[in-house]
């Protein structure tokens, strides 16, 4: 049986050979028979299809290709099933197509592939058979071919997907302008971007990953220095990428993590003093709206799922509704039932007169919550589209980078 | 994990195993192991007056234990505690051998002096770590040898007292020693000054603004930056803090116990110190008894030393130890903890 990590499990100073064939070296003698291992792993690499340099060191690698190799490792003990966990969370759309290609081979050829993933249309695209999880226990059993993404999506939250709320219409004054704003380095720099974003209305920005939103979020957080000018009237809310690293304190609990961002508003200062009554009461609020589930507001977020991290983040950021709200990728890797209330929530704050920007790698989603659509493509606006007239496959082609 | 179990795994687990290597140690060395700890026990707890060497000791090394804990708190591993203390008891000695005021004018300016040299010293390796991105565990470090010759140079040349007869500054005129708690020994009242200090620091972490920022620096310093939280100011902040509390151990050593300055002042409290901190699991009170336990090991090493003829080095085997078996519990759990789940 082999395993392929949703974190991939490498080491990332040794060569791409030596993390496949660890702990299987070939011998010549007492050493290592590197020569035969470099033509096992280049043989393998052909026999799949997944080309790599067996000499690269693996921590120079893309992701793309840190995942390869971790799939080669584990093809190399022949197993007669494989398990995938997550195994595109961290691809770009291309690199997906070309991963299932390789399994859907491997499947063909007899090799049992059991996939663990929140994307549905990987499931929709590549499975024979699904079966569905919730709070730990198996829901449903389908048949892919005599299902469709709603029906797993309903299995998924358990009843029906939340409405997405009514339209309001947008007010005309810019909340937040963007104007010729170069900030970043090489690949993933931003050349002269400008936009505004209006109070009551979500604009989205579509690209794939590695054009520069990172870059663009930072710049708008303020977190990286550029150059032109961004103007804010009234005050934000930021959902940033990582919740891991750039939200939450893991061994915190909730209360401390709550109030983490808003320690300085008059709400919970008092001179040097923090006033930690008000901070509970917050932070249940929080957890009431966002339906974070917890045993009680002092367990570490750490302990808590993917999903109810992100909507205390989310939660954290709408708290006082903020003029202005950034959110880049506010549902990355978390489950349907959370990133449809995510999207909710977001969908309110815009309702209630909230200029919303959401940058995220999921065309989906914006196609989804967006008002107005930007296309972003190695740093600059490529596109631009309103909500009414928006054209799926002008978009897709706008984000691969022809005209 | 629950509270026994962590308990065990963390510092009791390492003093229980640095004790029995120290027995194992005597056994070698051809000393019963319970004559050894008895007469450590003995000399430091044997009557008022050993109880109120060991206090004093423990008062010696609380100061810069506190300072080092607010520093590891807030993610930065100050290691210069030892030359920051003896910074501030340079300043205190330098000033209050000429200092003619009343007792409690006296002590405060000559405590304050203390605090402010420390946070000065301690504030430099901040300064240098905020805007020039210097590691400091290497500035702070370095910075103890530049305190130790500037301390040296100083009693040797300029401050040097005519009258004595060592390399040391004039003595405090009497009203500028600090009260003693009991009389005929060296306990004064800088021992109420550092217990007040630690509920404090207590206070300070868990109820005020800073302490929570800085508590957040040092769990997650990128969630912290991204939260309104101005990582410049808080790592000299929080550098020059810890500095002045070492800074001011120090003093309180100068117009409490020495009542003169030379370079004897510490026998590397602030090295010892860093295993106090983390024993008392870098909690301001638990630090308290951390540094009391310690005091016992510094006061009766000589006494075990006297009546068992286990060498004073036997409580540095053990110090030792439990610094060891600290840092790689934390390595160990460091590495556990970011490993993917």
């Amino acid at each position: 049986m082999g395993l392929v990590h949703q974190h991939f499990e490498l080491v990332g100073r040794l060569r791409v050979w030596q993390n496949i064939m660890l702990g299987r070296e070939p011998r010549k003698g007492w050493h290592v028979d590197a020569n035969a291992a470099r033509v096992r792993v280049a043989e393998l690499a052909r026999r799949n299809g997944l080309p790599i340099d067996p000499d690269a060191y693996v921590d120079e690698l893309a992701i793309g290709i840190q995942q390869r190799v971790e799939l080669l490792r584990e093809l190399e003990r022949e197993p007669s099933v494989l398990l995938l966990d997550e195994p595109t969370a961290a691809l770009a759309p291309a690199e997906i197509d070309a991963f299932f290609g390789t399994i859907v081979q491997l499947a063909a050829r007899g090799t049992a592939v059991l996939v663990v993933t929140h994307k549905l249309q990987e499931v929709i695209n590549y499975s024979k058979r699904v079966t569905v999880m919730r709070h730990g226990k198996i829901v449903a059993h389908f048949e892919t071919a005599k299902t469709s993404v709603d029906e797993i999506a309903r299995a998924m939250v358990g009843g029906n997907l939340p409405d997405v709320a009514a339209r309001a219409a947008t007010a005309p004054s810019p909340c937040f302008v963007a104007d010729g704003l170069f900030a970043g380095e090489s690949e993933t720099a931003i050349a002269g971007i400008s936009f505004a974003v209006r109070s009551g209305e979500i604009v989205g920005i579509a690209g794939v990953e590695g054009n520069g939103q990172t870059t663009l979020a930072d710049a708008v957080a303020g977190m990286i220095p550029y150059r032109g000018t961004i103007h804010i009237a009234g005050d934000v809310g930021i959902i940033p990428q990582d919740r891991n690293k750039e939200a939450l304190v893991m061994n915190w609990s909730i209360v401390d993590n709550a109030l983490l961002g808003r320690q300085h508003t008059s709400r919970v200062r008092h001179g040097l003093l923090l006033d930690r009554s008000v901070a509970r009461a917050d932070a249940q609020v929080i957890v009431d709206r966002l339906d974070v589930r917890c045993a009680t507001l002092d367990v570490a977020v750490k302990t808590l799922s993917g999903g109810n991290q992100q909507k205390l983040v989310v939660g954290r950021s709408l708290f006082g509704e903020p003029r202005f709200v950034l959110a880049y990728n506010p549902t990355r890797g978390i489950d349907v039932g959370a990133a449809a209330l995510v999207q909710s929530r977001l969908i309110e704050a815009r309702n209630g007169g909230a200029a919303v920007l959401l940058i995220s790698f999921e065309l989906d989603e914006i196609l989804a919550v967006a008002d107005r659509i930007l296309v972003m493509y190695r740093g600059a606006i490529v596109g631009e589209f309103e909500r009414a007239n928006v054209d799926r496959a002008t978009i897709g082609r706008l984000m691969a980078g022809s005209q | 994990m629950n509270a026994y179990r962590r308990l065990f795994s963390g510092p009791l687990g390492a003093i229980a195993i640095a004790v029995a290597l120290a027995a194992l140690a005597m056994i070698v060395a051809g000393v019963s192991p319970i004559a050894g700890f008895s007469a450590l026990f003995g000399g430091a707890l044997g009557g008022t007056s050993d109880i109120a060497e060991t206090l004093v000791q423990t008062t010696a090394l609380l100061f810069p234990a506190l300072g080092i804990t607010l520093a590891f708190r807030g993610g930065l591993f100050n290691i210069g505690a030892e030359g920051q203390l003896l910074i501030g008891g340079l300043a205190a000695g330098a000033v209050g051998a000429h200092l003619h005021a009343p007792t409690a004018v006296a002590a405060v300016v000559l405590l304050g002096l203390g605090a402010i040299a420390g946070g000065v010293w301690g504030g430099l390796a901040g300064w240098m770590k905020a805007y020039f991105n210097a590691n400091e565990i290497i500035s702070t470090l370095m910075l103890n040898f530049v305190a130790a010759a500037l301390a040296s140079y100083l009693v040797v040349g300029p401050l040097r007292s005519p009258q004595a007869t060592g390399a040391e500054t004039a003595p405090l005129p009497h009203s500028a020693w600090l009260p003693l708690i009991v009389p005929d020994t060296r306990l004064s009242i800088s021992i109420l000054i550092a217990i007040a200090l630690a509920f404090l620091l207590r206070f300070v972490l868990t109820r005020t603004i800073f302490g929570y920022e800085l508590r957040a620096v040092g769990e997650a310093p990128e969630a912290a930056r991204r939260n309104g939280v101005q990582m410049r100011r808080m790592t000299w902040l929080t550098l020059a803090l810890s500095g002045a509390i070492s800074g001011l151990g120090g003093a309180t050593i100068v117009t409490g116990v020495m009542h003169t300055f030379n370079t004897e002042l510490s026998p590397g409290y602030g090295f010892t110190a860093i295993a106090v901190a983390l024993v008392g699991d870098l909690d301001p009170l638990w630090v308290c008894v951390a540094a009391f336990g310690f005091g016992i090991l510094e006061s009766g090493g000589l006494a075990m030393q006297a009546v068992a003829q286990v060498p004073k080095d036997a409580i540095h085997v053990i110090e030792g130890c439990i610094i060891l078996i600290l840092a790689a519990r934390r390595y160990v759990a460091t590495r556990t903890e970011s490993a993917p789940v």
